[in-house]
């Protein structure tokens, strides 16, 4: 399809120099014949003319053979062309019904296929379908049988449950009723049994209170040595077996032991607690507190007391002593008690605490052979004691004990008629009166032997001689000063009958004889007394005192529980004959003296 | 007999002598012995003790002192016989040797009637 080539488009000029030449030739041959022939005179001019006329006719010829020739060219070009052109077409139309029969061709494919897809589209569409169909039925046949299944079961069990349940319910209610009761009696019984404790505790403390006083009265009656050894053995046993009544009683709950009407000195409180256990010959006192324990406490004080002495004894070798201390402090009076025996470990010690911390008030804790510590913490509790262990700097264990001031009466409170332990009937002496309540000491301190107490020599101070000095002043007015001061057992001694000592007493009536003055001096007193009686003796102030003592004796024996002692009820009917009361004194000095005593009416 | 509970010291007898209830051999005292105290009480004695050399600064018989004390007299007789070895008290026997004739008695009891 290439453009053919253009055969000489443009005449060559030598092909023009061919045409050319021989015209040349041919008008030169022409123009020299033309010219010879010509007369000589006209040969130059028409030579030239001729000559002229050749060369255009050169130019013209070979113009126009140039024309013709181009013409020729460019036909042949068009021709070519046109020739070139139609074969265009041509393979233009041949390519457009290739391309057309082409795209016949693949549409056709195309439908065909698609056709074809379709169908097995269709065909895989209709069988998952089915399939899934299928699954499904399948699926939730299954599901239904087993959601029956389980329903059965579940209703089964469910059947099977609640019966056992009910079943255990009523077990449970049954078993809850039965221990429900069993709790009842078990407290009622309980109840019971404290109840019976404690009374029986409270009879055998009324007995033993009772022994001690008949023992007390017949060490006074028989001067046998030997009768009163076997006396005093038989008070000390029944003291310790009072003492264990009183714990019981304390435990029970019961009131404690007996009342004293009165404060009592911590030399006597010492030795009251000392008389309840069985080694009190093991323990020192050293003291010299002139303090003294409210009486309605006293009791308390001492019964605690005893306790922790008998621990310590009990829990130290046969022969190791025991020492008590007195300290006193602005907090009241320690007390501490300190033995060479067992050392207490650290969980002992604090179990000790435990114990006397009162916290405890139940009887769960208590072992039948340990009621000491326990009795402590509830006496401890009840009084406002403060009890502490600690080891003790002798190798054993000490115990401290605290009593409080508010049940602590001081010395100034213990003057007045009732001089406080110290059983020293000397009022008459006005330096002895302050000093009535004198500080104890054991006999034998300091020296630790464990020989005979008699044998001991003193360790006090060095013996300072007696000033023969008169005797002080006051003493001849001395049975005018005493009468107010009336000895506090006189009131109950003289119901017992045979009591030596109260014939000594100031009211009898008879002359008495002073120390040192003879019969008639002591007659001449006894007269200047008569006659100084009514100013002296009933003053206001005394029968006061004894109201406000009165008052607040009956304040404590209230607060401290349904007070009067069983043993002590049936005595009353005695006891107005001989103890009228104190406010009638002042009409009846003389003779009401001897008798007054409130303290001892408010407790029979 | 006293009534129960009216035992009016908490102190019991035997803790007094510390469970003595003899008062040994050498013991010079009976009921009448006359008793002086020879010193004054010291702080920290027993207070029987202090009892007994207050009472005992003018000659006392035994039987005084146990009933001012209103113990029993084997009791007071174990208190002195401790104060007498310590020394600090000592003990005048009564003569009774030298008791004259009854005319002399009978002369001192005219005399005492005149006092």
């Amino acid at each position: 399809m290439t453009a053919p080539a253009r055969p000489d488009a443009r005449p060559a000029p030598r092909a023009l120099m061919a045409v050319a030449l021989p015209c040349a030739v041919v008008s030169a041959l022409a123009v020299g014949g033309a010219v010879a022939a010509a007369p000589s005179s006209v040969r130059v001019p028409f030579a030239l003319g001729a000559s002229a006329a050749a060369i255009l006719l050169c130019v013209a010829v070979t113009a126009a053979v140039h024309a013709v020739r181009g013409e020729r060219t460019t036909r042949r070009l068009l021709e070519a062309a046109r020739a070139e052109a139609d074969g265009l077409a041509r393979d233009r139309a041949r390519v457009t019904e290739r391309a057309r029969e082409d795209q016949e061709r693949l549409r056709a494919e195309a439908e065909h296929e698609r056709a074809r897809l379709l169908a097995e589209f269709d065909g895989e569409r209709r069988r998952l379908a089915d399939g899934f169909e299928q699954e499904r039925r399948q699926l939730t046949g299954d599901f239904e049988r087993e959601s029956k299944r389980l329903t059965e079961g579940f209703e089964q069990e469910r059947a099977g449950l609640a019966e056992q349940r009910a079943r255990e319910v009523a077990r449970l209610t049954e078993e809850a009723t039965r221990l429900r009761e069993r709790l009842d009696r078990a407290s009622g019984e309980r109840a019971a049994a404290v109840a019976a404790t404690a009374n029986a505790a409270g009879r055998m403390q009324a007995l033993a209170t009772g022994m001690l006083a008949d023992l007390r009265a017949m060490e006074e009656r028989h001067s046998d040595e030997n009768v009163l050894a076997d006396l005093l053995h038989l008070d000390h046993r029944t003291a310790q077996a009072g003492r264990l009544a009183d714990s019981v009683a304390v435990l029970t709950g019961a009131r404690s032991g007996r009342r004293w009407a009165r404060p009592i000195g911590m030399e006597s409180i010492l030795r009251g607690a000392m008389g309840r256990i069985a080694g009190y010959q093991r323990v020192r006192v050293h003291s010299v507190s002139d303090a003294a324990v409210a009486g309605h406490a006293a009791e308390g004080v001492m019964h605690a007391l005893a306790e922790i002495l008998d621990n310590a004894a009990n829990f130290s070798p046969p022969t190791a002593e025991v020492h008590v201390y007195v300290e006193e402090v602005p907090a009241g009076v320690i007390v501490s008690v300190e033995d060479s025996g067992l050392v207490m470990g650290e969980v002992q010690l604090r179990r000790a605490e435990r114990a006397v911390s009162g916290e405890s008030a139940g009887l769960g804790g208590l072992t039948g052979t340990r009621l000491g510590l326990a009795v402590v913490g509830r006496l401890s509790a009840k009084y406002g004691l403060k009890v502490s262990f600690r080891p003790s700097a002798r190798g054993g264990t000490g115990v401290l004990m605290l009593v409080p001031q508010d049940i602590l009466s001081g010395p100034s409170a213990t003057d007045g008629p009732t001089p406080v332990a110290a059983p020293s009937a000397t009022p008459t002496r006005t330096g002895t009166l302050s000093s009535t309540p004198v500080p104890i000491e054991a006999p034998s301190p300091a020296p630790s032997r464990s020989g005979a107490p008699s044998t001991e020599p003193p360790t006090g101070p060095p013996c300072t001689p007696l000033s023969s000095s008169p005797p002080p002043p006051g003493i001849g007015s001395g049975d005018v000063d005493r009468e107010p001061l009336p000895a506090p057992e006189s009131a109950d001694r003289e119901d017992g009958p045979g009591t030596p000592a109260d014939s000594a007493g100031p009211d009898t009536g008879l002359p008495r004889r002073r120390r040192g003055r003879t019969l008639a001096a002591a007659e001449r007193a006894r007269a200047t007394a008569r006659a100084a009686e009514p100013r002296a003796t009933p003053s206001a102030e005394d029968a006061k005192a004894r109201a406000a003592r009165f008052s607040s004796f009956r304040q404590a024996v209230r607060a401290a529980g349904p007070a009067p002692e069983a043993p002590r009820d049936d005595a009353p009917p005695a006891d107005p004959t001989t103890a009228p009361p104190a406010e009638t004194a002042p009409d009846h000095p003389s003779h009401s003296h001897a008798h007054a005593h409130p303290e001892g009416d408010t407790t029979s | 007999m006293s009534r129960p509970g009216r035992d009016d010291a908490p102190d019991r007898l035997y803790t007094l002598t510390q469970g003595r209830s003899r008062s040994g051999p050498g013991n010079p005292f009976d009921l009448v012995t006359l008793v002086v105290a020879e010193c004054e009480p010291v702080p920290g004695m027993q207070s029987e003790h202090t009892a007994i050399l207050r009472m005992t600064e003018a000659p006392t018989a035994v039987v005084e002192i146990a009933a001012e004390l209103r113990l029993p007299v084997s009791i007071t007789k174990i208190l002195l016989a401790d104060l007498h070895a310590a020394g600090r008290v000592s003990a005048r026997h009564p003569r009774t040797a030298a008791v004259p004739d009854p005319e002399t008695l009978e002369q001192v009891l005219v005399g005492l009637r005149n006092l």
